[in-house]
């Protein structure tokens, strides 16, 4: 690898004055760190990962090539998969269009405040920054039956007469679980918002307001379209992100006792949860679980593409 | 309006502070008093419960998870800038497809070779130690990505050029003349790498079986189930994890924002 780049750049130094020699070398040498540990710690286990999945391994014995057979059981055989994917879309339809809405909103109003619009920021960013597992802790305990603050609350106002078994409700816990993760990036949606209105040129509002646009036209109008490439980045994004789904399901129910295992009917597993259950915790089933995460993948590349397509496509309405 | 505007604002943020007000509150009860009332004022039980957290193994995973933040934060920082100063300021042959590999790279979910790498970091006998969860972030796509553009953006050819016909030597030029220009990017990719290190719970989750190696997320979530289950202390282990990146963002929060956003608002 070495002598290969000094060989071309004693070639090249013909053309370039000798001084500029190092000119040629050194690129190479800078990304050199990279691209050797994306191979050897990505690009290699990655590829290895498509090899196992058509093989069954369970981690210590013999590798038995069985083909494409894991992906046919995955897909034919395992209710379990499907209904983890559903999961996750429900999560997402459930906290994506609020995230998108409130963040909107809440950095429109910061952006316009004539003071502690730094403050509000910072503070409302904080949950970005938290680590999931405090969060999943809170959470459990905030709804928790018995002892759960929301619970309290509810019944101290008056609002119910006794504790509602939220986290073993199907629906309720993907509500949470929407709820948490919500709570989680809405600063970071509100932040990326404010930048993007920070971004657009003041002269396009006083032009607006020159011709007599104000308040909720000037918005729909104008920082609605000029915030549409960001609104089209944060969808694509969270799909990708909600697709990959675990640390906040995992963390509201394997947390505090670790007996249940998908929440209540399974209605909290999600793709990464089931993969992680397959692979690690109820058995070692290393090449079916490769084969999980390829088909996660590709889901993954298709529905980025088609919410980009779907997102990007809906003209300046968006 | 002005009103609602004003209620809409106070609402968020009180729901967004409640969550870490409760934590902090609930560190200072004796458990089997949480929940005989609402905990929303401080009780007096907060030394006792930090007592119990350092009784276990706290100090040693705190170490660890701290370790493990910074060496990510070097590694990922020096091979992101490095890779990133040669794709923005050099011509050479292979730069569009760097660059392009980069951005390809971004995309691939972690997931996807998760399996392969664990069995790679066995077979390299890593199985038991921290050295999963800090290669990983030796090549950092994100890291490199935000480089390459920070780095077009802040450091003019001109003074590079210069240097160069001066007789600076390549190493000489991107450490004295362009790491200099580059340091607030520098902070605040330290910053992100040391926020996802320290809060990654996926990873070392299933890359470390040893006891010995856990880091704060792996660990706070195992506490305290085989004992009595203590509320309180636990609270109080996690108000303990949280400070250190609450710390980070507080002291450099506008950057740091500023940083996050960047590659959003540009694409």
């Amino acid at each position: 690898m070495n002598t290969e780049t000094v060989s071309k750049s004693s070639a090249s130094s013909r053309v370039a004055p000798s001084r500029w020699s190092g000119v040629r070398v050194w690129p190479y040498l800078f990304a050199l760190p990279f691209i050797l540990s994306y191979m050897t710690f990505h690009l290699y286990p990655t590829l290895y990962s498509f090899w196992l999945s058509m093989h069954d391994w369970n981690g210590i014995g013999a590798k038995t090539y069985i083909g494409l057979r894991n992906y046919v059981t995955l897909l034919t055989k395992d209710p379990l998969f499907f209904k983890s994917l559903y999961n996750t879309f429900i999560i997402m339809l459930m906290s994506v269009p609020l995230m998108i809405l409130l963040g909107m909103v809440l950095a429109y109003l910061i952006f316009h405040l004539a003071k502690g619009r730094v403050f509000f920021q910072t503070v409302n960013f904080l949950p970005y920054i938290t680590t999931p597992v405090a969060i999943g802790f809170i959470f459990s305990f905030m709804f928790d039956w018995q002892t759960g603050i929301v619970n309290a609350l509810l019944i101290k106002t008056g609002l119910m007469t006794e504790g509602y078994y939220w986290l073993q409700d199907p629906l309720m816990a993907q509500g949470i679980i929407a709820l948490m993760i919500i709570w989680r990036n809405l600063g970071y949606f509100m932040a990326i918002y404010l930048a993007g209105m920070t971004a657009i040129p003041q002269d396009i509002y006083e032009a607006a307001k020159v011709d007599g646009s104000t308040g909720l036209h000037t918005f729909t109008r104008i920082t609605l379209p000029m915030l549409k490439n960001i609104t089209v980045f944060l969808i694509v994004t969270s799909i990708i992100g909600g697709l990959q789904l675990f640390d906040e399901p995992k963390l509201l129910y394997g947390g505090w006792s670790a007996s249940t295992s998908g929440g209540p009917d399974n209605a909290a597993l999600t793709v990464i949860w089931k993969f992680v259950n397959d692979s690690f915790v109820t058995g070692t089933r290393f090449g079916y679980g490769s084969a999980l995460a390829y088909t996660l993948f590709v889901i993954i590349v298709l529905f980025s593409l088609l919410s980009y397509r779907i997102s990007a496509g809906k003209g300046d309405k968006a | 309006m002005k009103v609602v505007k004003w209620i809409f604002i106070a609402l968020v943020t009180a729901v967004s502070l409640f969550p870490f007000y409760v934590m902090i509150m609930m560190s200072t009860y004796y458990s089997e008093n949480i929940f005989k009332g609402l905990p929303l004022s401080p009780s007096d039980y907060l030394t006792e419960n930090l007592m119990t957290v350092f009784k276990t193994d706290f100090i040693r995973v705190y170490a660890n998870s701290l370790t493990v933040s910074f060496a990510a934060g070097i590694l990922g920082v020096l091979t992101s800038t490095l890779i990133g100063y040669a794709v923005a300021k050099f011509n050479f042959k292979l730069k569009s497809f760097l660059n392009y590999f980069i951005i390809i790279t971004m995309m691939v979910p972690a997931q996807v070779g998760l399996i392969g790498y664990i069995i790679e970091m066995r077979h390299m006998g890593f199985g038991n130690t921290l050295m999963p969860v800090i290669l990983i972030w030796s090549a950092w796509s994100f890291g490199a990505f935000f480089m390459v553009q920070y780095i077009r953006d802040t450091v003019p050819t001109e003074i590079l050029e210069c240097a160069r016909i001066d007789g600076a030597s390549e190493p000489r030029i991107l450490f004295g003349i362009a790491m200099p220009l580059i340091k607030p990017g520098i902070a605040t990719l330290s910053t992100l790498v040391f926020l996802w290190s320290w809060n990654n719970y996926l990873l070392p989750l299933v890359t470390i079986n040893n006891a010995k190696s856990f880091t704060l997320p792996v660990f706070i979530s195992t506490l305290g189930i085989v004992h009595r289950t203590d509320y309180g202390a636990r609270m109080a282990a996690l108000a303990m994890a949280t400070l250190p990146v609450l710390i980070i963002f507080l002291l450099g929060s506008r950057t740091f924002i500023k940083g996050i956003t960047a590659g959003a608002v540009k694409g």
